[in-house]
Formats: structure tokens, sequence, C-alpha cells
């Protein structure tokens, strides 16, 4: 028997070993069923569809189903599930990097830094003040300045204090958390973006002045269907929704005005708790939504910016300052860090329903 | 009376004697189990709701903290806007509680009186219809007719008017959970009306009595069990309500439902909203049993 055919004591053990793990290997890169993704609705829904979840279960032969449950809904019932250590209800929430933080603080979790696609994206991917990778930044996006163009016959509004215009009374819309508007107001209410997060005075004072004009206060569908219906002329709102709105027919455009709008990112995450092979297709799907090709037909379908670089706009928004691809286009642009947004979001909010619903 | 008549007789005794069923003692407990099943969660799910209201968010975590303290309670008291929140949601539960019975009277009244079949059917299938449409489909219908560019205000630019704010507004929801509540009310009036002898009204009748008098002071003091069950279940599912006044009310008319869920979900602060959900339990349960105890349980208590 020569030296190299006679099994050393190690080797038998390492092969021992190997055959007792391959099950478990094997096991854990099982196909499940199906894979759960929280997701939007509408126009949203439609772009994870056709951009990602298509093109991951045509790789992969993973089937993927769109689960619409509210995104604050879903909060509560995830991190009860990951602290009683029940299986999760979703295998991956898409959220907002804000709400995502808020999760990733509370641990519930899973880590996502070793996913190859990681590499050579954007640093809008990397989510702010927290170790590692609990979740992942997809695309940025702009809270626009959404108009109906008749409202507006000498051109688009050129700042957001045209809101405070007496013949909009009762037609304009903003989100019912005050998301997306809280540092606008400030800046438009006389202050600056230094005065953001310790002096929201200017903001709220602009509330004050905006509640005589009664504004409507809702979520994305009511604005499409506010605008559909003829009931609002402005709105803030997300440009994938105006964007939407315009593709089906409705008579909106979109604006920065001079104060600028609030950009903000989404990501994707997973929870923690779930089975080890359900959880590998999962980390699967986020890493397929992070790769070029996925990236490209998602994010042109929603109309945003990805974070896969040197990919081209849609044609129709093509120099749109609500699709920021440079630092300069970004520098027009009001981004507040998450871990301020997730600090400040119950005082803001808290201030925003007592000025309107007070 | 023949001997097998009475032999009979005699059995049937017998097996009357059986009915009421007196069998053991854990008999009667074992009918109360499901009621008392459902009670015992509701009890468990309370308790759970009170230990949450004492423990207030540590925003480091977005946990409650293991301390007990009453801080989501002094935030109650110390926020102007819960308050004028309670204060719009008990009005317009008042409100709406007062135009539903208005309404749902008459209409009770004479589907229990009138001698037409085919108008007791029609008046059925009226009151029958609502309950196959939920209450967001109801509410969004109410957008597309009472909207900018719905039904009615087209009407009314037809006339050549300015189109009326008819939504987005208190007097919306009011108007849409009226229209919600009718149904509960009339079925639960209905009973009541039925048991009032009809002679009693053709009495005063014969005694010279107009039919308004007859109304007031024969049928409407009848009908007081009727009119406390129904106005007990109007109110206390207007003061809970959450969707009405969520899609008619245009984001600024929200009752305290919604700044439960917006505790709960939006803001994470499950906390603070156990603490406020307690205090909308608590004031309904007062406001309940303050009627109970003044005009007793009408048509909700097993004899009035």
């Amino acid at each position: 028997m020569t030296r190299l055919m006679r099994p050393s004591r190690r080797g038998f053990l390492a092969a021992g070993a190997a055959t007792l793990a391959t099950p478990a290997i094997l096991r854990a890169q099982e196909k499940p069923s199906e894979i759960i993704v929280r997701a939007w609705g509408g126009a949203w829904g439609d772009a994870l569809q056709g951009g990602v979840a298509d093109g991951f279960t045509a790789a992969t032969g993973v089937p993927v189903r769109l689960d619409f449950t509210e995104d604050n809904e879903i909060k509560p019932k995830i991190w009860a599930a990951v602290d009683q250590g029940r299986v999760p209800p979703i295998h991956i929430n898409w959220d907002t990097t804000t709400n995502a933080t808020i999760s990733a603080r509370r641990g519930a979790c899973v880590d996502l830094s070793d996913l190859p696609n990681l590499e050579g994206l954007l640093p809008l991917a990397t989510p702010v003040g927290l170790e590692g990778y609990p979740l992942v930044n997809t695309y940025a996006y702009v809270y626009v300045c959404a108009y109906r163009p008749e409202a507006f016959p000498d051109g688009p509004p050129e700042s957001w204090r045209v809101m405070l215009d007496p013949k909009f009374k009762g037609r304009i819309a903003l989100y019912d958390d005050g998301i997306g508007f809280n540092p606008i107001a400030v800046i438009a209410g006389g202050g600056t973006f230094d005065d953001i997060p310790d002096n929201m005075e200017p903001g709220y004072e602009f509330y004050r002045q905006l509640k005589e004009n009664a504004p409507l206060l809702g979520e994305d569908p009511d604005f499409t269907t506010w605008f559909q219906n003829g009931e609002i002329d402005l709105a803030c709102t997300i440009s994938v929704n105006a964007r939407a709105a315009r593709q089906s027919g409705i008579e909106v455009e979109w604006t920065v005005p001079a104060e600028g709008c609030k950009v903000d990112t989404d990501g994707l995450w997973i929870p923690k708790g779930l089975p080890a092979n359900e959880e590998h297709w999962a980390r699967e799907f986020v890493n397929y939504a992070l790769s070029g090709e996925a990236q490209e037909k998602w994010c042109s379908m929603l109309g945003l910016p990805p974070v896969y670089p040197g990919l081209a706009p849609p044609a129709d928004l093509v120099g749109d300052p609500a699709y920021p691809t440079t630092p300069e286009d970004f520098a027009k642009l009001v981004s507040v860090p998450s871990p301020i947004l997730v600090d400040n979001q119950p005082i803001w909010f808290a201030k925003f329903s007592e000025i309107f619903q007070g | 009376m023949s001997s097998a008549v009475r032999r009979g007789l005699d059995i049937l005794e017998a097996l009357a004697r059986l009915w009421p069923f007196r069998g053991p003692a854990g008999v009667g407990w074992s009918f109360l189990a499901p009621a008392l099943l459902i009670v015992g969660v509701l009890v468990i799910g309370l308790g759970y709701m009170i230990e949450a209201s004492l423990r207030e968010l540590d925003i480091t975590t977005y946990r409650l903290r293991d301390e007990y303290s009453l801080g989501n309670y002094q935030t109650f008291w110390s926020r102007d806007v819960y308050l004028s929140v309670l204060t719009r949601t008990l009005l317009g539960a008042l409100l709406v509680t007062a135009i539903t019975l208005l309404l749902a009277l008459p209409y009770a009244y004479l589907m229990v009186r009138t001698t037409s079949a085919a108008i007791r059917k029609a008046l059925l299938v009226a009151l029958f219809l609502p309950f196959f449409i939920g209450q967001v489909v109801r509410a969004y219908g109410w957008l597309i007719i009472l909207g900018r560019e719905g039904l009615v205000n087209s009407a009314v630019a037809a006339l050549g008017f300015e189109p009326l704010p008819l939504l987005f507004n208190f007097s919306a929801v009011i108007f849409g959970l009226v229209q919600y509540m009718l149904p509960f009310a009339i079925l639960l009036l209905v009973p009541a009306l039925q048991a009032i002898p009809e002679d009693y009204e053709r009495a005063a009748e014969g005694l010279g009595a107009p039919p308004w008098r007859t109304f007031a002071t024969i049928v409407l003091p009848l009908a007081r069990p009727g009119l406390i069950g129904a106005g007990i279940v109007v109110f206390t599912l207007t003061l809970t309500d959450f969707a009405m006044p969520e899609i008619l009310g245009g984001g600024t008319q929200d009752f305290f439902a919604s700044t439960i869920y917006d505790s709960f979900f939006q803001i994470s602060n499950a906390g603070l909203g156990a603490a406020l959900s307690m205090v909308l339990v608590t004031l309904g349960s007062l406001i309940v049993a303050g009627v109970f105890a003044l005009a007793g349980t009408g048509t909700l208590g097993a004899r009035a």
C-alpha cells in the first residue's frame, strides 16, 4: 500500500465529517415551494415582479409570491415571530430604509455582508450607522412636487410655498405622517438644512400656515385617486407614483422646487428565524436583485436611480432632477441620514399629528 | 276516560318532568364554556395590553423597556392632540347614534306595521343589501358619488354652480357612518317594535289620539328597550370605527382608532398604542355602564 493510498486518521475523519455534512448542505440548499417577498402594490409591485421576481424564478426555478401587506403592518408581525422563535411570515421585506433600520436596531435582520453582488455597488447601497449589512439599499427615490399642469398655466411651481396660496385651499396633499416633507417644510418655512433635527420649528410653523389651506393627508394610492378624480392640484409624493399616474393617462407633471426635495432609499432585508434552506434562497433573491440585470430592469420600471453603477436612466427621465445620478444631482436634493430619521421620526410625526389633527 | 288514555297521559307527564333537563351541576357550566372561552381570551389579551401600556418605548432598540411606569398615560394626558381626537370621536359617536336612531325608527316601524307584503319585502331587501358590501367598498363608493367630479357635483355643475366640498370633512365622516350603522339599528329596533301590541295603538286611536300623539305616547316609550339596545350598539361601533374617518375624512378627521393604529404601526410604539387602547376601552365601557345603570340594558339584556 502506497503512502498516498493509505488513509490517515485525519483524512478519515475529514471524509467522515464531509459525508455527514453533505446532507445538511444539501438540505440548506433545498428549494422551497416559494419565496414570499413583502412588496408595495400598483406600479411598485409590477416593477418588482417584472424586474426581479420573474428573472429570479427563471434562473432558479423558485417561485416568488408578493405579499402586499402594508409595510408598517408587517413590521410587528415579523418582530413578534423573531422574538418568539417562530418562522417569520415572509422571506424578504422590501422596506423603506428608515423602517428597515428600525428592524435592524431590534436585531430582527439577517446579516447580508457575504452577498457576492454587494461588490462594486454605489455607496448608496450601504446602510448608515449599522454594523455590516442587516439591510441593503437598492435604489434612491425622490419625494417630488407633483402637480396638475392645468392648475399651473404659467409653468411648474417654483417654490413649495405655493402650497400656502389660498387658491389651492383643499387641493393639496401630503403623506399622512409627513414623511417625505418634514425636512422640506423646515427649509420652506425659512430654516436651513442645518436646523434639522435640532430646530424643526420653522417647519412646524410652515405646517401651521399650511393647515389653513386644508391639505388632504393620505398614502400612495390616495394620491393617484385624488389626481384622477380632480380632487387635488398639488402633492408631495414619490416620483414613481406621479410617473405611474402619468403613464396611466392622468394629467400629472412633477418638479423639484427651489427648496429641493427629499431624497431617500428603499432596501431589502431578511428576517431572522427562517429555516436554513429558505434563508439561503432568500439571500439568493436579494443577491439577484442587486445584479446588473435585475437592477436595470427593476429600476427602469420604477423610474429610479439604482445602486448598480453605470446604468442609463429610462428615456423619459434623462435629465430629470427627480432622477439623480451624479453627486451634483444629489446635492440639489435634501438627504437626511437614516439614523437621524429613525431617532426623530416619532417626534416629527407627533408634532405633525398635533398640528393637522388638533 | 279510558284506562289506555289515562296511561298515555301518565307517560306524557313522566316525560314532561324530564324537561327542563336537570343534569349534574357541571352541565350548566358546559353550556357557558364557549362564551367563557371567548371572554377568557379577551381578558388575557386585555391583560397583555395593560402590561404593555405600562412600558415605554426605548428608541435605541425599538423595544419596550422592562421597567413599568405611567409614562404612556402621561403622554396621553399631556398631548392636546389625543384629547382633541378623542373629543371628536365622542362627538361623532353621539351624533351618529342620534341621527341613526332618528332615521332607523320610522323605517323599522314601517317594516313592522305595513300591511303590504311587497313593501315589507322591499324594505327587507334594502336593509340587507348593504351587508353584502363591506365598509371600505361603501366608503370608496361615496368617494365616487360625492367627489369633486362625482355624480352629485356633476349635477351641481350642470346647474351652473361651483362644485360643493362634500368630501374630506367631518360631515362626510358622519354621513358615511350613519349610512353604515343604519341597518344595524333597524335590525335591533324591529323586534322591540314587534313586541308592542298593535291593539294599544288602535285603542289610542279609538280614544281620539292623533297619530303623532299615539306615536309619542305609546310607541316611543314602549320602543325604549329597542332604542337603548340599538343606541348602545351604534355608539360603541362608531366609537371604535377606523375605515370611514380614514377614507372620507381626507386624513384630517381621524377618530381615536386611527390614533391607536398610528401608535402601533406608524411609529412602532406598542406601549403608547396599548395605553391609548386602554383609554378608549375604559371610556367606552364606562359610558355603556352608565347608560345601563340609568336606562337599563334594553333589548341587549335577557330580561328588560
